[in-house]
């Protein structure tokens, strides 16, 4: 059971950065964003290219990878995102920009990095066995790193002026707007964030599950769940939604794997089943 | 109800899609069109229903989860239970009706972005649920499907087996053509009468469409349910056509791609889904062309068009329809 | 208001028929001495690298041909024109892209890559004439009364139990353990597995585990299994793209028994997504592994390296359909367009075989034992085993 534990707490940790981008962007423009696995992977292929290829210090590939997707994330919600959101009658049609988006990156990411899966060399090697649980060293590290990113992240939304800026943009963005917050800058500013935080992810992660060019979607899908049990646009609940869905794989796929194929359904019924009693999810402002 | 002019439309609607395109396929010796503008015409009817639930608020992504639904009692209907297709097709649709019922009870009660994500789930859960339960054969999937046989009444056949047809796929044009008129006359009917004025005002808002006495949950059923409805039958007739199932045949892609086509067609206009799919299938075909291209030109104009026209190919000719909308 | 859109309905709808039209009636023949060779199947999206293997495969070798002069087919001589339709790996989309085959008068479909997308089409290429050559195993697809699918390789229930034996025989292997995707093709392969297994007297210890195959982490679903110790755990019908990761986990679990899969992987990703920890990893190879392979193998590698940038082992097998195809119809030209003659050919249809440094192996249809009918190709089974970034030929086998 211990060892159920800490696979689910090292999940949880990568979950919970993948949904705190996602989430972040949510809160502050009401945009669910499509593109958000997409971007993990395209930060991912950085990291395999100047870590896996080039063989530079794995450090520098992953602030490569936050960067260009920072860069990227400020460039979509400047030129694509912004426009639509002011000529657009409904709401709903940035959905149809970030799903637009999304194919556009995963075509883009198919024809820079191919349709094979890739790997790269593990940045710490060796395996931890302590008592019953085993646990590989690199897995230790990334999941510590994932800790700290969220733990960095949290306190810089609370304590630096940005951050500040981009909560009360999230908790009402037109009285943030009257009281002289420039909404557009920490509009950029958020998305190139919250993007930044899943080229990070990506590229994290890409030590020790690889990346390809075809999982952009699922990871979207997978970052939504989390999304949905914590609770939508509030930091806390992408990060308890994280956590929450890492430790019922873990326990799931060990308790229920004498019955086959149902531990997602299992997951999903009591998805549906606790969002009929709580429809914001753990957390989460409510819509509309 | 009709004036003149609406009238002459529907007229000239009609003869270019029974008459016209069957005989101009015909003439151009094009018979692989019959397939493509039936898929067309199928996942038109299901993108109706993806657009009906746009048209109180709702974005559902979930339709593929019903489309599967109903290829599924209809296949295990006339396989296993030995009905004719003809009577399993209206059995599919109101299977999923029901079944949306169900389902709808606790999620309607979800809005915005939770609804969309839900009903997204839903696809996966429909896909997993065809895997594991007994009835569907699980993985193995349902294959050989008689085509529909004849409708006959009386003695007199109706509807020739479509196993007699020499075109096989003009009998199935026939029945997926006249099938999307059908819903989506019935469809302009509903919009226009006054339950769907009723739908506008929850579309804009529900408490106040509440306080103003309208049964708002029971009106989100019925939307619901009648989407799922439509989801079930374009399902059933689909799988009519591949004569095979597997919990793959209707997957998430395609929920999505049920919301891109009501998004792509606007979402103002009864009719927009159906341009929207007939645009972005086809689109998607001319630019097969291109070879490893095709993704990203596709995408990339998918985009431009969100830029250019973000309500909708549908809001070109209507200017004075946005300061309303407002 | 109504009645513009109306119009402008109608107006698009029958733009749309003219264009079409115009499309119709642009010129789809071409000069007589190109032979149209069809694919449909899977290039874009998370299962890309299957039908990017088979396209890559059949345009190499279509390009060699051509530039060679062409291939001589009774007194014609034909280019090769590699048609290609992308399914999305949607069975809806399959059918289309069969249609479209069928419009141009192609009579030689390589595709679909999976068990759904090759029962849809069964109806269209039955009322077509087209003979399709699938890479997805359900008997259905190939026993009578279905007659126009030819399977394209060794499928699993044909692998698997000389596999066991070998392991069964060789490395006293007791105890095993099945792992797949929950999708239908690797439960489909699983269950065949496990048949095959318990046939050989095996002890099944695991048979129901599966993933979502869009899994990034394979620890948990691996934890239970492999605190179960067996011999042997197979990753059905593993994706190329999983099975480096399953690999890991299982090794860094503290697996130590054997791992293996009856489906082709590639040595490169292998290596890039579990380094030494695949070592020992059993599969069934590309059809042409180095040990076997002849120069001409070696030159289509070549070639196929050239012209894409790298190779894909999967095409060791996948270079085998478009070969099949062309020498069928060289050995009864009237097959061109006549998909009946190619049914009767195939029944006696005997050619050497360009791939293999065995002379005396042979191009010809098998599947009497399986389907009951000769509508497979008989490819060699390889079983290979995975060392530092390349595969070690096993052993190698025969089907039928």
């Amino acid at each position: 059971m211990e060892q159920v534990v800490a696979n689910g707490l090292y999940l949880g940790a990568q979950y919970a950065l993948i949904a705190l981008g996602l989430t972040l962007i949510f809160a502050l423009m009401n945009v669910l964003n499509f593109a958000h696995g997409q971007m993990y992977v395209l930060g991912g292929f950085v990291t395999y290219e100047i870590y896996g290829q080039l063989r530079w210090p794995f450090v520098v590939a992953l602030f490569a990878s936050a960067i260009t997707l920072a860069v990227l994330g400020g460039l979509i919600e400047r030129l694509l995102f912004r426009t639509v959101i002011r000529r657009s009658v409904r709401e709903e049609s940035t959905m149809l920009l970030a799903a637009g988006i999304a194919y556009f990156l995963d075509a883009v990411i198919l024809l820079l990095f191919g349709e094979k899966q890739r790997g790269v060399p593990k940045i710490v090697p060796g395996v931890l066995r302590a008592g019953d649980i085993i646990m590989p060293y690199d897995r230790i590290v990334v999941g510590g790193l994932a800790v700290l990113f969220i733990v960095g992240f949290i306190l810089m939304m609370q304590y630096t002026r940005p951050g500040r800026a981009m909560r009360a943009l999230a908790q009402d963005r037109i009285a943030a707007q009257l009281m002289g917050v420039p909404v557009e800058f920490y509009s950029l500013l958020g998305f190139a964030l919250g993007a930044m935080l899943a080229g990070l992810v990506g590229g994290l992660l890409v030590t020790i599950t690889g990346v390809n060019s075809g999982i952009g979607g699922p990871i979207s899908l997978k970052a939504f769940l989390m999304v949905m049990i914590g609770g939508a646009g509030v930091v806390g609940g992408a990060i308890a939604g994280g956590f929450i869905l890492g430790m019922l794989e873990s326990v799931g796929l060990t308790v229920l794997h004498a019955y086959g194929d149902i531990t997602y359904l299992v997951i999903f019924a009591a998805l549906l089943i606790f969002l009929a009693i709580r429809p914001n999810g753990l957390m989460g402002k409510p819509w509309g | 109800m009709f004036r003149p002019l609406r009238l002459a439309a529907l007229a000239v609607f009609v003869l270019v899609v029974f008459l016209a395109v069957p005989l101009a396929i015909k003439a151009a010796g094009r018979t692989d069109f019959y397939y493509t503008l039936s898929s067309v015409a199928l996942l038109a009817i299901a993108s109706s229903g993806v657009w009906l639930m746009f048209h109180i608020g709702r974005i559902n992504i979930g339709q593929g989860a019903f489309a599967l639904m109903g290829g599924y009692v209809s296949a295990i209907l006339v396989t296993s239970a030995g009905f004719s297709f003809w009577l399993s097709l209206p059995l599919a649709g109101l299977f999923c009706a029901a079944v949306s019922i169900l389902i709808g009870l606790p999620i309607l009660r979800l809005r915005g972005v939770y609804f969309a994500m839900v009903t997204l789930v839903l696809t996966e859960v429909a896909r997993l649920l065809a895997l594991a339960l007994p009835i569907t054969n699980g993985a193995k999937g349902i294959t050989s499907i008689p085509a529909p046989g004849a409708i006959g009444a009386f003695g007199v056949t109706l509807v020739p087996a479509f196993d007699t047809f020499a075109e096989r796929n003009l009998a199935f044009y026939y029945l997926s053509t006249i099938m999307m008129t059908l819903c989506f006359a019935a469809l302009y009917r509903l919009v226009h009468s006054r339950i769907g004025k009723l739908f506008v005002a929850m579309q804009q808002n529900e408490e106040l469409a509440s306080s103003m006495g309208i049964n708002v949950p029971a009106m989100r059923i019925l939307a619901y349910a009648i989407s799922s409805f439509l989801g079930g039958l374009a399902g059933a007739i689909f799988i009519a056509i591949a004569q095979s199932i597997y919990p793959s045949s209707f997957t998430v892609n395609d929920s999505v791609n049920f919301m891109l086509n009501c998004f792509v067609g606007g979402l103002g206009h009864v009719f927009g889904p159906m341009l929207g799919t007939l645009v972005l299938y086809f689109g998607w075909d001319l630019l097969f062309a291109i070879g490893q291209y095709q993704l990203l030109i596709y995408s990339g104009v998918m985009v431009l068009l969100m830029l250019v026209l973000p309500n909708g190919l549908l809001s070109i000719r209507l200017p004075s329809r946005r300061g309303a909308r407002k | 208001m109504k009645r513009h859109m109306f119009s402008s309905r109608a107006a698009l709808l029958g733009l749309v028929s003219a264009l079409s039209l115009a499309g119709a009636l642009m010129p789809a023949e071409a000069a007589n001495k190109v032979l149209k060779i069809g694919f449909v199947g899977v290039t874009s999206g998370p299962a890309a690298a299957w039908g990017t293997s088979n396209v890559r495969s059949m345009q190499t070798l279509a390009a060699w041909w051509n530039g060679q002069g062409g291939v001589k087919i009774g007194d014609q001589t034909y280019d090769i024109d590699v048609v290609t339709f992308d399914d999305q790996k949607d069975p809806k989309r399959a059918i289309a892209g069969m249609e479209k085959m069928a419009q141009e008068g192609i009579h030689y479909v390589v595709g679909p890559n999976v068990d759904d997308g090759a029962a849809a089409v069964r109806p269209v290429a039955e009322k077509a004439g087209i003979i399709y050559f699938p890479y997805a195993f359900p008997k259905a697809l190939y026993t009578k009364p279905a007659s126009n699918a030819v399977l394209g390789m060794v499928a699993n229930y044909q692998s698997a139990p000389s596999i066991y034996k070998y392991l069964k025989e060789n490395k006293g292997v007791k105890t095993v353990a099945f792992v797949c995707a929950n999708e239908s093709d690797p439960i489909s392969q699983r269950d065949g597995g496990v048949v095959a297994a318990k046939a050989l007297g095996l002890n099944v210890v695991a048979d129901k585990d599966t993933y979502e195959n869009d899994t990034r982490d394979f620890t948990p679903v691996l934890t239970p299994i492999v605190k179960l110790k067996p011999d042997l755990l197979v990753l059905s019908g593993v994706a190329p793209a999983n099975a480096p990761l399953l690999i890991r986990s299982a090794r860094e679990l503290g697996f130590e028994g054997i791992i293996s899969t009856e489906t082709a992987q590639d040595a490169k990703v292998l290596e890039e997504g579990a380094g030494e920890l695949a070592n020992g990893f059993i599969s069934v190879g590309g059809a042409s592994t180095p040990e076997i392979r002849s120069k001409t193998m070696e030159e289509f590698i070549d070639r196929y390296t050239k012209k894409f940038g790298e190779y894909n082992d999967e095409s060791n097998t996948k270079v085998y359909a478009l070969q099949y195809i062309v020498d069928t119809l060289k050995a009864d030209p009237k097959a061109i367009d006549s998909v009946e003659e190619f049914k009767k050919a195939m029944d006696t249809f005997s050619a050497p075989n360009p791939y293999l440094k065995d002379s005396s192996a042979t191009l010809h249809y098998v599947g009497t034992t399986s389907f009951g009918q000769k509508r497979q190709l008989a490819v060699p089974l390889v079983v290979n085993q995975y060392k530092d970034g390349k595969f070690e030929t096993l052993f190698v086998a025969n089907v039928d």
